[in-house]
């Protein structure tokens, strides 16, 4: 190296130059020209989120148009641990803000700690608008905490109607691998129970999508476009939400169900099942509490009474009986049989409720005072498989078609169900507690409604039916649902008019069993039913029933009344009918006397 | 002050509007750059600005007085530039984990920066005689120029300022080449080069700046972290294609992919919006600029000019290729400044103070 001369120096530094300027330029060539084109995209990927806008679900309105259920916007608290500068300040704030405790809070951020610090953790869901302003005024003292509003299913009515509106929540991971959802994507919500569920497709909107440019973090910077969303179809039920009412406050407090249905098309005007729980609950992520408290209570909230519950029918089925013994002519008008309390058969002997007995009674009066021997008699005298027959023909234990998920079907015994279910024969013992609906009968009360329908419409059933009539955002009605005939049995006038006779006279007759429940300007017609239960450990109370239908001429309304543990159905299921009744005769009697008073 | 004619007219016009481009470039680019920070551009050009006038008027200053008698007193710039960076491990500003900046009357500055210059003058001073003798260096004569660069090394890097002290350094380094060296000493140099690298790892280096090297050599190491940023960067200039996205339309630092966008990551800025065109002018104008410094350093009166030439065009040699290389994902992030570009006021006043002192030794190229 002696031989270097300053200007050689420079010589290696001009081509450290040209080496500098060589890689430099390679390196933009490969970065900018030949991977310009993936480089550009990725940026734009960077840049540009594609997010979803979730569609409204429909609403669903009662028979006049009053709100059941529909989509409300809520406040939602997030926090985004990325944005969290000092980690106590935050949290202690927030605490205080919302109310809550900081181990909430601070469980909450741990459960989602597997996302990145990017992702914003729920920590309160709806919160109310005092607290919206009190975070608002205190955002910079609590970085990293967000308000975002979301729709949110709401029902007014809260646990009202709650078995037939169900609920909706967000999909699971098992759903999301159905055929059935598969154009679902995780975080959507969907109807798990009730008609949200029977209907999910009407209801269901069609989500609409917003391309937004979103920064390093994931903010929203700019809407670049957007396609809106498409609100889904509203539902009009034949609920009748006064009817509804009158319900639900007559059995507060009481475990059971009432159903009541037009018996000239099937349309349901009340269903209620006790007790209840809040949807409101489900629509916004159900806390761990609130679902331990609804699943583990022992009373099951979540059952709906009316559609799943099986119990003995207890008397009420004596009206089944009667109407295939008039029909077949086994017993008529004038055929008595004597009660003395008692009815020896085989071994032992099957009492009357009625301790001295009825003495020898007709059909009128074994209905209106509900004898027992006068059905024991009469059961032995059809056996078994025929009253198998007509409880199905009326579609006694057999599924209704409520458009409600999850019904369940009954038990009417016949031979052959003994002897497959078995392998044993019947015997006539048996028989004879089947006539009083105890034994291996277990009907729903939604069955039950359909006797009472049945009585009322001269042989004619309508399947069940909670949705009217489907109508679109835009209101054009996209689908009326036809009455679907269950059974049409053609009756002799005699048998229902002796039917119907006892059946008012259950009501409206001095020592009717319903006398106490009978209405001044209505004729209502029932059967009381008080059915036996298994284990009288629990409150040691049977299950009281009551079915009827009002009014007699022209009945407009079938009822069925179930109070678990009640006691009588004279005492405890009953009223509710006559509840039921009253509330709507008044209401028709206010209209006209309206109209009358218009037209003066 | 009595300017003299002769000087202006042997002024360096070549260096001036080369350098004048070079800044005016990196001002419009500032704009855009800062524009999505939540003050605007507004405070940034404004001191950018005011950093550019004040680097002016040192630039006068600096070119009024001989660049002999300058460097003859550059010990005491040397001692008065060691005690700021002292000063700033005492009474230092954190920011970003780091303590590189002091205050004073609410002027904030980064003192390692001004150690670049000064670390030129004081070497040039103490080697030029050396150099007119064109003895070349033995290991005994490179001592006290090594001690006193690795004082200041030491202590900038403890800041932790990595970026400055590596530049010091391999300023040091290129001007003691440049003075000229034995063999002996090449090959002790060398294997001392062989070594540092470990001595760096396991002494000096803190987990971060591990971790960008460890992202450096595979991309996906930090996926979160730097490596992410790293890709983030390339994408940037990538996506810029061959004309770019145009002023004002990167997204990439817009949308605060980027860290440090408008300082050590500025090429990104440039290279989205400007593409594969406006990076070769870019490069271009700072390869002609250092090639004017060398020229300086060439056509200087004495050896004292023409190695101080030298450490400046060094300097801004390296910190141009380090930033440039870093932000392609040829070197590892380091945090370096792309001289007259990156937002600074003191890294724009140590590379104003070096062109003063260029344009020093040019205008009185033909002095005797």
């Amino acid at each position: 190296m002696r031989d270097e001369t300053p200007a050689s120096k420079f010589k290696w530094c001009n081509l450290i130059l040209v080496i500098t300027m060589t890689v430099l330029l390679i390196r933009l060539w490969d970065l900018q020209i030949m991977r310009g084109s993936e480089m550009r995209k990725l940026s734009e990927q960077n840049r540009i989120r594609v997010k979803k806008v979730v569609a409204p679900r429909g609403i669903i309105y009662d028979r006049s148009g009053r709100v059941l259920a529909d989509t409300r916007p809520s406040f939602n608290v997030y926090i985004t641990p990325e944005d969290i500068r000092d980690f106590s300040q935050t949290v202690d704030g927030l605490a205080k803000l919302l109310n809550v405790d900081r181990e909430d809070i601070i469980d909450k951020l741990k459960a989602a700690s597997r996302m990145p610090p990017s992702f914003p953790v729920k920590i309160k869901s709806d919160i109310p608008m005092d607290e919206v302003a009190k975070i608002e005024a205190h955002r910079v003292y609590v970085p990293g905490a967000s308000i975002q509003i979301e729709p949110k299913r709401n029902y007014p009515y809260g646990k009202m109607l709650a078995h037939a509106l169900g609920y909706v929540s967000e999909i699971n991971d098992e759903e999301l691998k159905t055929k059935e959802y598969k154009s679902y994507s995780p975080g959507d919500y969907i109807g798990k129970y009730g008609l949200e569920k029977t209907y999910e497709n009407y209801l269901r909107g069609i989500d609409g999508e917003k391309r937004v440019e979103v920064d390093a973090r994931g903010r929203e910077v700019r809407t670049l476009d957007i396609i809106e969303s498409t609100a889904g179809n509203s539902l009009h039920l034949n609920i009748d939400m006064d009817l509804q009412t009158i319900v639900e406050n007559t059995m507060e407090n009481k475990k059971g169900g009432c159903i009541a249905l037009d018996p000239k098309t099937g349309g349901v005007l009340v269903l209620a099942s006790r007790p209840a729980f809040d949807p409101n609950k489900f629509a916004s992520g159900i806390t761990k509490e609130d679902w331990k408290t609804i699943a583990l209570d022992k009373a099951h909230p979540l059952q709906n009474r009316v559609t799943q519950g099986r119990y003995p029918p207890g008397s009420t089925f004596k009206i089944a009986l009667a109407l295939k013994a008039l029909e077949l002519g086994i017993i008529n008008e004038r055929t008595t049989f004597l009660c003395r309390g008692g009815f020896p058969f085989g071994n032992r002997v099957f009492r009357c409720w009625k301790k001295g007995g009825h003495g020898s009674v007709a059909v009128h009066r074994a209905i209106v005072e509900s004898c027992d021997v006068f059905f024991y008699n009469v059961g032995l005298k059809l056996g078994i498989d025929r009253i198998h027959e007509i409880a199905d023909s009326i579609g006694l234990g057999k599924l209704t078609g409520i458009d409600l998920p999850g019904e369940k079907q009954g038990l009417v015994p016949s031979t052959a169900w003994k002897k497959k279910t078995y392998g044993q024969p019947w015997y006539e013992g048996e028989t004879v507690s089947v006539a009083i609906g105890q034994g291996a009968v277990w009907l729903t009360p939604i069955q039950l409604a359909q006797l009472s329908s049945f009585v009322a419409n001269d042989g004619i059933t309508f399947r069940p039916q909670l949705v009217n009539r489907v109508v679109s955002p835009e209101g054009k009605v996209l689908k009326v649902f036809e009455h679907v005939m269950n059974s049409n049995i053609k009756l002799k006038k005699e048998t229902l008019k002796l039917v119907r006779d006892g059946m008012r006279g259950v009501v409206n007759e001095p020592g009717g069993t319903a006398y106490g429940s009978r209405l001044q300007n209505v004729a209502m017609c029932g059967k009381t039913g008080t059915a036996q239960t298994a284990s009288l450990d629990k409150g040691g109370h049977d299950h009281a029933w009551f079915i009827a239908y009002a009014p007699s001429e022209e009945p407009s309304i079938a009822i069925t009344a179930l109070v678990e543990h009640g006691g009588h159905g004279s005492s405890a299921a009953a009223p509710i009918a006559k509840a039921v009744t009253e509330g709507l005769f008044r209401v028709k009697t206010e209209i006209k006397e309206a109209r009358t008073h218009e037209n003066r | 002050m009595r300017i003299d004619k002769r000087r202006i007219y042997h002024l360096d016009w070549y260096l001036i509007l080369n350098g004048l481009a070079l800044f005016g470039i990196g001002t419009m680019n500032l704009i855009s750059a800062t524009s999505s920070f939540y003050s605007g551009s507004y405070n940034f050009i404004i001191k950018q600005l005011i950093a550019f006038a004040l680097g002016v008027v040192l630039i006068i200053v600096i070119a009024h007085y001989d660049y002999r008698l300058i460097a003859h007193h550059s010990k005491w710039f040397y001692l008065g530039g060691l005690f700021f960076v002292i000063l700033v491990l005492v009474i230092g500003m954190v920011a970003g984990g780091a303590r590189r900046w002091i205050s004073i009357l609410g002027i904030s500055f980064q003192p390692s920066e001004f150690m670049k210059p000064i670390m030129v003058m004081v070497l040039a001073n103490m080697l030029y005689e050396k150099k007119r003798e064109n003895i070349p260096l033995s290991l005994k004569d490179i001592i006290k120029p090594m001690v006193w660069t690795f004082v200041p090394f030491i202590l900038i890097v403890k800041q932790p300022d990595l970026g400055t002290g590596v530049i010091i350094v391999l300023t040091s380094l290129a001007i003691l080449w440049f003075v000229g060296l034995k063999r002996s000493t090449y090959a002790i140099l060398i294997s001392f080069g062989l070594l540092a690298p470990f001595v760096a790892w396991n002494y000096l280096m803190k987990p971060y700046q591990k971790m960008r090297v460890l992202s450096f050599i595979n991309i996906d190491a930090d996926p979160a972290g730097f490596g992410y940023h790293a890709k983030q960067a390339l994408i940037a200039v990538g996506s810029g294609k061959f004309l770019g996205k145009g002023f004002m339309s990167g997204t990439q630092h817009k949308l605060q992919f980027i860290p440090e966008h408008h300082t050590d990551f500025i090429f990104t800025v440039f290279g989205e919006e400007w593409g594969f065109v406006g990076s070769v002018i870019l490069f271009a104008l700072f390869i002609s600029f250092i090639h004017r410094c060398l020229k300086v350093a060439l056509d200087a009166n004495d050896e004292l000019g023409s190695i101080m030439a030298f450490g400046v065009a060094s300097i801004i040699y390296l910190q141009f290729t380090i930033n440039v290389l870093m932000a392609i994902h040829l070197a590892p992030v380091v945090g370096i400044p792309l001289p007259l570009i990156s937002y600074g006021g003191s890294s724009l006043l140590s590379t104003l103070i070096s062109i003063g002192l260029l344009l020093n030794i040019s205008t009185r190229r033909y002095m005797f």
